[in-house]
């Protein structure tokens, strides 16, 4: 049957990729516990070593980035939670005038890179005293609009009948959001923390741009000693036991939340 | 960096509507913070700042930006010698930012200059020049180098201060700095019969050899591409012939005779003789290529001789690049910058640090450590150096060489400029165009790019 040759040579391409995505990700595990001379020779070989751990550890004050991405990226990821809600039931049942028109210029802004914006912002938080700060980071990100459109569209597929119901059970408007959209979507709030945190945990070159003291730097920051060492070439085995020390508090998030997500789909499914 | 140049525009726009409001509170912050030698600033304000001037707390704060660029713990270095500084001068408190790479540390500069707190004293590319002077945001060094002495300037290296001199004013003063040399496994020399001690001395020699230590599964010559096509086009263009730009940065000559043949002579290296890697080598896996025996010889900064003589497996040499009509190699790296918007004082104390940073003992030190050349000529005098170049006489090849070295392209409107260059010089590299056909588009190209500045 063509059906089932479709959907064999669709589970073997997906595999295919699978793998592909896996090697950069086990080369560079590999190479990370390797000695600089081995590290390239291409042969399997059974040494084993923590001395590029070390030499990266040495190198700037992890401990203190580490703290500062966790608080940056959660602190971030919480706000944008309460703000992206709020907006987003504004837009999706709350009719208002010009709503249309508001929800078009929050689009638009989803098509500007943040990147274009370092300059004004970095003026406006001159003029806050907030350069140098963690919030300094934290600022241009507290709301996001491709967060709203997200939970909008969310929110509009949920049926009106429950926010009668709730209303008539006594609930006020803000109850009503938080106890029949926001648990109602949660897929969507699993979806857009990914999105979100990989983002603000790769963010390099704001975090690098608006702070001076290594008390208000993120991961990143510490990475970058390694990466761009452009006069000498690239030091693989410390670029990858660096970025191993980078990655490895977000491959856990990230693969703790796929089976969150899952669930969450099937959860929802069931209902 | 100037590949921002476009989003500055865009940025421009939101930053003029800012202006409107924020004007009057930016002026005060330029000056605000200078402590003041007691006199004056008693009797300007009786406020907060005189306050704190009052109270014995006569230091002046500088903020230090700096890049990185050959890797590896360096932070700590830096940290290290402004401590030093430190101790010398109590009066003065240092903090060093670091700015990440050069073109970080070139955006975040850019964006304290806009916002009208820019660093005290910063390390950028030396061919920021022009990029620095279109935004007003340095100033001359004239005065302080006259404070000096005649001599001051003539202990630094001409070639180092090519790129940092226009109209007849100095604007920076050599820090890290590097320029192209022509790295040997000298073992793979004696397999194929050339004498190790010694590396071709011209192009004909350098073709000769590339062929010679060919072999499969080894090159004989890799000359990287990424990003530095236009750094390794101004090898060939020095050696044949001149520089590929006016010393006033407004003025490029890229479709000369004697270039198009330098390209020319690059591209059958790879496409005719076979001897080197077809098409775009990249700039950061060449060195890891020499120590692994993938080619016999490279083109590459000297700001990788520390790193090579740290992990070669095998005795190598480092000579010259081969010479055409002459030696020739640009020069590279990042100098010390003092900046506009901030008081008198602070630039005075800027001086002061960047005068003790290139040191002749400290600027050896750096050079030790990092294998960047050590900028002035009393440095090789100093006892730690003659000891290092004594027992490793690759260090001097490149010191020797500047002897023949020019200033790094350098323009208005520079990364634009640099863009063009790197571009045409890749698809001739890649066939897509003749050397001749890449270069004139390129000089068509840069052409329009400055012709604002040529008004």
């Amino acid at each position: 049957m063509p059906q089932k040759y479709v959907s064999k040579i669709g589970h073997s391409l997906m595999l295919l990729l699978a793998a592909i995505w896996l090697v950069p990700l086990i080369w560079m595990t590999v190479t990370a516990f390797r000695s600089r001379q081995t590290a390239l020779s291409g042969f399997w070989s059974a040494d084993f070593t923590l001395d590029n751990f070390a030499t990266v550890w040495s190198a700037a004050p992890f401990t203190v980035y580490y703290l500062n991405t966790l608080l940056i990226v959660f602190g971030v990821f919480a706000v944008q939670m309460l703000t992206a809600t709020m907006a987003a039931f504004a837009f999706a049942r709350v009719p208002f005038a010009g709503g249309g028109i508001v929800f078009l210029v929050f689009l638009a802004q989803i098509m500007i890179p943040a990147d274009v914006l370092i300059f004004p912002n970095y003026n406006i938080l001159k003029q806050f005293s907030l350069l140098d700060t963690k919030l300094g980071i934290m600022l241009p990100y507290l709301a996001s609009s491709f967060g709203i459109f997200l939970l909008r569209q969310v929110f509009k597929t949920i049926p009106l009948e429950l926010e009668e119901a709730a209303l008539m059970e006594g609930c006020n408007r803000w109850q009503v959001l938080w106890k029949v959209y926001f648990p109602l979507s949660r897929p969507t709030y699993v979806a857009f923390a990914l999105v979100s945190i990989s983002y603000q945990w790769n963010n390099f070159l704001w975090p690098l741009i608006v702070t001076n003291s290594v008390e208000n730097r993120p991961l990143t920051v510490g990475l970058s000693i390694f990466a761009q060492s452009f006069e000498v070439g690239v030091q693989w085995t410390e670029v990858s036991a660096a970025t191993l020390l980078v990655i490895v508090p977000l491959l856990v998030i990230f693969l703790a939340f796929q089976r969150q997500f899952i669930d969450s789909f099937i959860h929802s499914g069931i209902k | 960096m100037r590949k921002w140049s476009t989003k500055v525009l865009a940025a421009a726009l939101g930053l003029s509507l800012l202006a409107g409001c924020g004007g009057g509170s930016g002026n005060g912050n330029g000056t605000g913070s200078s402590n003041g030698k007691g006199d004056d600033a008693a009797a300007s304000q009786g406020t907060a700042q005189t306050a704190s001037a009052a109270n014995g707390g006569k230091k002046t704060e500088l903020t230090f930006y700096y890049p990185i660029a050959v890797g590896g713990p360096l932070t700590n270095t830096i940290e290290a010698m402004t401590a030093d500084f430190e101790k010398e001068h109590p009066d003065i408190d240092v903090t060093p930012v670091y700015t990440g790479s050069y073109a970080d540390t070139a955006v975040k500069t850019q964006a304290g200059v806009q916002a009208k707190q820019p660093p005290d004293v910063a390390v950028l590319q030396s061919t920021e020049l022009f990029s620095l002077l279109d935004m007003t945001a340095i100033v001359p060094l004239d005065d302080f180098i006259a404070k000096e002495g005649n001599d001051y300037l003539a202990d630094f290296y001409p070639a180092f201060m090519a790129n940092s001199q226009t109209d007849g004013h100095t604007y920076s003063i050599p820090f890290q700095r590097s320029t192209i040399v022509l790295y040997y496994n000298k073992e793979m020399f004696k397999e194929a019969g050339l004498d190790p001690e010694k590396g071709p001395a011209n192009w004909e020699e350098m073709q000769d050899y590339a062929i010679k230590l060919k072999k499969d599964g080894r090159h004989g010559l890799e000359i990287p591409v990424t990003g530095f096509a236009y750094w390794m086009m101004q090898t060939f263009a020095l050696q044949n012939g001149e520089n590929l730009m006016t010393q006033d940065g407004k003025k490029v000559m890229f479709d000369t005779p004697e270039n198009v043949e330098g390209l020319q002579y690059w591209v059958d290296l790879a496409a005719k003789h076979k001897a080197m890697p077809e098409g775009v080598t990249d700039w950061s896996t060449v060195p890891s290529d020499f120590l692994e025996g993938k080619t016999a010889m490279m083109y590459h900064t000297t700001g990788n001789l520390t790193n090579v003589k740290k992990n070669a497996t095998f005795d190598f040499g480092v000579s010259f690049l081969p010479a055409k009509k002459q030696y020739g190699s640009p020069t590279g790296g990042g100098n010390f910058y003092i900046f506009k918007d901030i008081s008198p004082e602070k630039q005075q104390a800027a001086w002061e640090f960047v005068k003790f940073m290139t040191e002749p003992e400290r600027a050896a030190q750096w050079s030790i450590d990092t294998g960047y050349v050590a900028v002035r000529k009393s440095a090789y005098e100093t006892e730690r150096m003659k000891k290092y170049a004594g027992e490793f006489p690759a260090a001097l090849v490149a010191r020797d060489q500047l002897e023949y070295a020019a200033a790094e392209l350098s323009t208005h409107n520079n990364g634009k400029v640099m863009k063009i260059l790197n571009d045409n010089v890749q698809a001739a590299l890649t066939g897509t165009l003749s050397p001749a056909e890449a270069l004139k588009k390129a000089q068509t190209e840069a052409d329009q790019a400055l012709a604002s500045f040529n008004k």
